[in-house]
This record gives C-alpha cells, structure tokens and sequence, in this order.
C-alpha cells in the first residue's frame, strides 16, 4: 500500500521472532485530577491489568507454566476476536490465535517487560496476521463466511433482505436469524477492506481500543492514525451503503 | 493501493466523533458542519455505520484454547527434541566422514611429495648424496 503521508511511522516489528517493544510512557497514575471519575476509573483498572501481567509475565520468565496458562485465558478472546475479524474464518482465526501465544512463549525472553505487556501482545498478533493475509491472498485463499449471496439477501430490510441492525425492534428467532445475518454481511465487507484499513477498523470499532493504544500497536503516529481511520471508515460505510438507514 | 486523499476538516471528522480533537480542532469541524450539509450527511453515514459496526456481538474463544496451544506447544517441543536426537548420529557421522577424507588427503599428499619421500626414505636419501643426478628432482 501507499501511504501518501510521509509523516507515517515505520512499523517496528520486522519478523516475528524479534518483536520490538514499542517505547510508551508509564500510564498516567489513576489519581491524576486532570481526569474525569470515569477516564480515573479506566486507568485506575488498567493499572490493575498491567501490574497483574508484569507479574505473570515475570513468574511465566521463571518457568511457571500456570502464569502462561492465566496470560492465555486472559487474552484469549480479545485476540481471537481479532482474528476472527480480521480473517473471517473461524478454523483459520483459532489457529492463528494459538500461533500467537505460542511465538509469546518462545519470545517472553525478549519481552523487557518496559511497555505493556498488552500492546505487545497485540503487536505480535496484527503481524502474525497480516502476514498470514499476505500469505492467504498469494494462495487464493477463500474466506468460509457463510453468506447467502442471494440477491435478495443483499437487499436492504425495507426491500425484504438482511437487516439493518442487530436489534430488531421484534425480538425472537427472526431477529437472531437477522442479526447473525447482518453480521455476515459486514463480516464480508470488512474482508474486502485493505488490511491496514481492516485492522484499525477492528481495534478501534469492534475491539474499542483508544487511539493511544493503537499507536502503541501499529506504531503510526497520531495525524496518520486518524486520517487512516477516516479512511477506513469511509470505505466501509461505502460497501455498508446499501444496509445504512 | 494509493489512498483517496481527504481535506483536513474531514480527515479530522472520524476523530471527532471519537471525541479525540483538541478544542479547536472540534470547532474546525463544527464549522464545517455548520456549513456543509453534504458534511452532516457525512457524518451522520458514519455514525450509522458505527452503530452497526459496534454492534457486532463479541466473539468467544472455543472453551479448550489453552489445552490447544499447550498440546501445541508440548508436541513442537517433542518434536525439537526427537530431531534433535535423529540428527545427532547423522552429525557425528557427518564429523566422522570429514576427519577421514582429510587424513586420506593428507596421507596422500605426503606420498606423492618427494621431499617427505626423501626424508622418510634412508636409501634414497643416500643415493642423493652419492649421485644426485639419479636422485628425484624436488621443485
């Protein structure tokens, strides 16, 4: 892809064996009174997250395999979820899913433990996926997103085809059989996206990671950040177009 | 792929409905809407498209992930070791294999110079000093 803006930063994870971590500042201390109680609320959790990880990670350097075990189940979701979005198909996601905390095992010796252990962790996870995207588009790899391509179910709702939103104003099996179609369908138009594009889509819209973080993550700075993202969005709500009321 | 490029007001749009905009650069953007329906129709598009973005459910991972990567991660370490251990005759011999075409090379070399010949050789040595012309010729 490219980045028509120079002020772009280098990513600087460049394979997965060597997973750089990111230079970040400490989080600001939960009793900052420039914070509103919630944002307080919010660092003051995160704080909690962060010094529970450096103590895993710490106790998983030692060898303790229950540490690992807790790492994993913590963040399983989080980078299955991103995978599953990211792929589109849910055999390939838990594969890649596992990948990740596999390569995070083999690589904690490396992990200095100086940023959070969180944004590593996701680091290692965007670049083992879109390595395994360019790998899968160099194959002709087919997503398995179960989609009726009827066109009638491309139709918007008011022309009898899948819904608008997820929340139908009928509950009930219909509304169920709806929604997971509507989810189909943006699943679909997601996969189309640019990968970069698809990627800040995911953190930012679906997995509501804040700006700061994905910075952490893609390693872009912060005007590259947001034009990206509105041109992400924009291309989404392009293809979303016809299910938009 | 080549991005569309986008004016600044709109490039800022999608952080402000994150609410990720310094307070002039809201104002920026409040201007523009202000004054641009086409902006506000912008606008509203992506707040409707968020809507249904955010809205998808939150995926789970299957109830055995960790027994998965575990079993992965014991079968890749047993794998290491068995390789480990498969090559190691295979090394050994390898070694074996390096050491002894390097004593047939040598052990030929000295056979084939006559000065070694010589020195290893009394006789030969002998007849050189008698009659040198019947002697070998050392380059």
């Amino acid at each position: 892809m490219t980045d028509p803006d120079p002020s772009a930063a280098t990513p600087r994870v460049v394979d997965l064996g060597t997973v750089v971590e990111p230079d970040e500042p400490e989080p600001p201390p939960p009793d900052d009174a420039s914070l509103s109680p919630q944002a307080r609320e919010e660092a003051a959790r995160r704080a909690e997250q962060d010094r529970r990880d450096r103590r895993l990670v710490r106790k998983l350097k030692e060898g303790d395999e229950r540490a690992f075990q807790e790492l994993v189940t913590t963040y399983q979701n989080r980078i299955f979820g991103l995978m599953l979005r990211m792929i589109g198909n849910r055999q390939e996601a838990e594969d890649l899913a596992q990948e990740v905390f596999i390569i995070v095992y083999r690589a904690i010796g490396s992990y200095r433990g100086e940023g959070r252990f969180y944004t590593w962790l996701y680091r290692i996870a965007s670049n083992t996926c879109k390595n395994r995207i360019k790998y899968l588009k160099g194959r002709n790899f087919h997503r398995s997103v179960e989609i009726e391509d009827s066109p009638q179910a491309q139709l918007p709702a008011s022309e009898g085809g899948a819904v608008v939103t997820f929340q139908s104003q009928v509950p009930g099996p219909e509304a169920t059989v709806e929604g997971s179609r509507m989810e189909q369908v943006i699943q679909r138009e997601l996969a189309a996206l640019d990968p970069e594009h698809r990627l800040l889509i995911v953190l930012r819209d679906i997995q509501g990671l804040s700006y700061q973080d994905i910075i952490r993550i893609t390693g872009l700075q912060e005007g590259t950040l947001k034009s990206r993202l509105h041109r992400a969005r924009l291309a989404l709500k392009e293809r979303l177009q016809p299910y938009l009321r | 792929m080549a991005e569309p490029s986008t004016t600044d007001a709109d490039a800022l749009m999608s952080a402000y409905l994150d609410k990720q905009l310094a307070p002039e650069e809201a104002a920026k953007v409040e201007q523009l809407l202000a004054a641009s329906p086409e902006a506000r129709e912008e606008l509203d598009g992506l707040q409707n498209m968020l809507k249904l973005v955010k809205g998808l459910p939150e995926v789970e991972a299957p109830p055995d992930f960790y027994e998965k990567v575990a079993k992965k991660l014991r079968r890749r370490r047993g794998r290491g070791e068995v390789l480990w251990m498969l090559a190691l005759p295979f090394q050994v011999l390898s070694v074996v294999m390096i050491l002894v075409v390097a004593v047939t090379y040598m052990l030929l070399h000295l056979e084939h110079d006559p000065s070694v010949k010589l020195e290893r050789d009394p006789a030969a040595k002998k007849t050189a000093e008698l009659a040198p012309e019947l002697a070998p010729v050392v380059p």
